[in-house]
């Protein structure tokens, strides 16, 4: 009786949360071409948006939900994070073993590499590989990369790479912190004084020990990537998810069409939450599950 | 002092590039040095705005004709002075948030934390793209300063439910620490807690807030100039030869903040990539410094305070030396 009390609670709070949160910039209403702050204004759009909400078996209840082509171009989004998500997670773990293999002194050096690449931001990356492929265009007269999704087209090479690239050095950098620091425990020192080879310990010894550190890190990375897709489908004007979440913004303004929206875009997240929760209990046999 | 140099010079270049922007109207030229046609001897259109870089413009000029630098520097100080004070506003207000949830109202953490579900799951990009939508999303002729303080009330709210966890959790860690609770034993007030104890730790930590929440901020920024919502709104005259008869003209940056010049050049990219790469550029250079002072503040509080990265970075060092230097031990009977 008491759960299913607290279930109903956090229920309301979050969708009052929602209702709070994506009306709040009726506060400031543009009237005569001047700001004015009104509660009023807000209200009204609250509980217009809470009835709409609300009425489940209304004839226009999500009926965009068939007019758009949701399925497919979910599918294509979802291609490209779940193929940007493998590549960062090998290619890093890849690329983690073999700086940590290398020389203490190339180490050092490849490691302020990586550390620069943290304070890149993610536009310049997209503009120069953008810039790089029209080069390549022009000077070879190839089209060897697809870039814009116009006419229909769905590129998955380039939105891929230029996705992945940022996330990658974000997990790289992480990896080879935690590794760096397990290094110096003592059953790894014994590991050595055994005789067994650095990558067999990096690969079995260590990396057991951080796949909990690994799986929680992976939600930022996701997270990363999913913000990144947002921009590269806008600026590529690729057919993906984005489009129609865009469409809903500007056109329809259908409340809970957008929630639906935001909810299947949350959905790639608490999947990787979900299942490092899962997995951490299992390892751990303590620490409680909650969304 | 030797601690901050970084610190020191990085926000030194910054307050530089802060103070050329502002004081652009004594030594800058008005019209940027606009250029908008080169003719011939005969009176032949031979060129037209944007030009590549040359020598007389340095970084190329806009399509409209302006030198990109002169652009890029009096934008600065629109860009810079926003992304400070969200940056400010967020860390405040969150603190304060934070140190209320967990002292005063720890009952209401969960449900806080349920009310802003949101920002947990979706990139606050969407976020903002969807909040921005109403206010400058269309061509308004609300005046300028009341725009901009709308857009930073907008940017500081998508921030302050992540600094107020933050502050959240760091105050949790505090209060479980053998000084505040023998304080609490002793008889001291929550209030006299929060301000003797709480206080010096939640100073420096808020140093470093700060600077986190300022590289999120000029990030956000940048990603809606792509989406066209520029700082201080839209500009009605556009951009010269890109209008659509028929329709709206295109819209360009009415404040030429850096985000603005970003996101009126990038349709245009393929053409004139250097109306795009020199903010972006300006963008990356602020960003570096932002980051570089970050490290330092990191690696300065961190490192020091009893916090369990100094003590592992501790022990981890402390391993190496536990053997004997050679040659120390003595015998006693010595016969």
């Amino acid at each position: 009786m008491n759960s299913i009390l607290q279930f109903i609670i956090r229920l309301v709070v979050i969708i009052s949360g929602f209702l709070f949160t994506f009306n709040l910039p009726h506060f400031f209403c543009i009237e005569n071409n001047k700001i004015r702050l009104s509660f009023q204004v807000f209200l009204n759009w609250v509980k217009e948006d809470f009835l709409t909400l609300m009425q489940l078996k209304g004839p226009n209840y999500l009926e965009y939900l068939n007019v758009l082509p949701i399925a497919e171009s979910y599918e294509y989004t979802m291609t490209i994070l779940a193929t940007s998500l493998l590549l960062v997670f090998f290619l890093a773990i890849l690329t983690a073993v073999c700086v940590l293999l290398t020389p203490r002194r190339v180490q050092n050096r490849l490691k302020n590499v990586i550390n620069f690449f943290e304070a890149v931001p993610d536009l310049l990356v997209i503009f120069l590989l953008q810039f790089l492929v029209i080069f390549l265009f022009k000077k070879t007269g190839l089209k060897i990369f697809q870039l814009y999704g116009i006419f229909g087209a769905k590129p998955y090479f380039i939105p891929v790479v230029t996705v992945s690239f940022l996330p990658f050095f974000l997990l790289l950098q992480f990896l080879i912190k935690v590794m760096t620091e397990e290094q110096n425990q003592h059953y790894v020192v014994y590991l050595r004084a055994k005789g067994i080879g650095m990558v067999r310990i990096l690969l079995v010894h260590i990396f057991r020990n951080i796949f909990p550190l690994l799986l929680l890190q992976l939600r930022v990375i996701v997270w990363v990537i999913l913000a990144n897709i947002y921009l590269i489908e806008y600026m590529f004007n690729l057919n993906g998810f984005t489009k129609v979440f865009q469409k809903n913004i500007f056109l329809l303004k259908d409340f809970p069409m957008l929630i639906v929206c935001l909810v299947m875009l949350a959905i790639p997240l608490v999947a990787v939450e979900t299942v490092g929760l899962l997995l951490t209990k299992k390892l751990n046999g303590k620490e409680s599950a909650r969304l | 002092m030797s601690k901050y140099k970084k610190t020191i010079i990085g926000s030194t270049i910054l307050l530089l590039i802060l103070l050329a922007s502002c004081l652009y109207p004594l030594y800058g030229p008005t019209n940027f040095n606009h250029m908008n046609f080169i003719e011939d001897n005969h009176g032949n259109v031979i060129g037209k705005p944007p030009f590549p870089p040359s020598v007389s413009h340095l970084f190329g000029t806009s399509r409209n004709g302006e030198d990109m630098f002169w652009l890029l520097l009096y934008g600065a100080k629109f860009t810079l002075i926003t992304s400070f004070t969200v940056a400010l506003l967020r860390v405040l207000f969150g603190g304060v948030f934070g140190l209320f949830l967990s002292l005063w109202a720890p009952f209401l953490k969960s449900l806080f934390k349920d009310f802003f579900l949101a920002f947990r799951y979706i990139p606050s990009l969407l976020i903002a793209v969807i909040l921005m939508a109403p206010i400058v999303g269309n061509f308004n002729d609300v005046p300028i300063a009341s725009l901009v303080t709308c857009q930073i009330i907008i940017l500081v709210f998508l921030g302050i439910p992540t600094a107020t966890l933050m502050t959240v959790d760091i105050t949790d860690e505090l209060l479980k620490t053998s000084f505040v609770q023998s304080s609490f034993l002793m008889g001291a007030s929550k209030f006299h807690i929060a301000r003797r104890q709480l206080l010096p730790f939640i100073c420096s930590y808020s140093v470093l807030f700060m600077v986190q929440q300022l590289l999120s901020t000029l990030q956000i920024i940048m990603h809606l100039g792509i989406f066209g919502y520029f700082l201080g709104g839209l500009n009605r005259a556009g951009i010269f030869g890109w209008d659509d008869p028929q329709g709206p003209p295109t819209p360009a940056t009415l404040s030429f903040e850096w985000a603005g010049l970003i996101g009126q050049g990038f349709k245009d990219f393929n053409l004139a990539p250097w109306t795009v790469f020199t903010p972006v550029l300006g963008f990356f250079l602020v960003i570096v410094i932002v980051n570089m002072i970050k490290k330092e503040i990191e690696n300065n509080i961190l490192g020091l305070e009893t916090t369990k990265w100094g003590k592992k970075r501790k022990q981890a060092s402390s391993v190496k030396q536990f053997g004997v230097p050679l040659n120390t031990f003595e015998l006693i009977n010595k016969e």
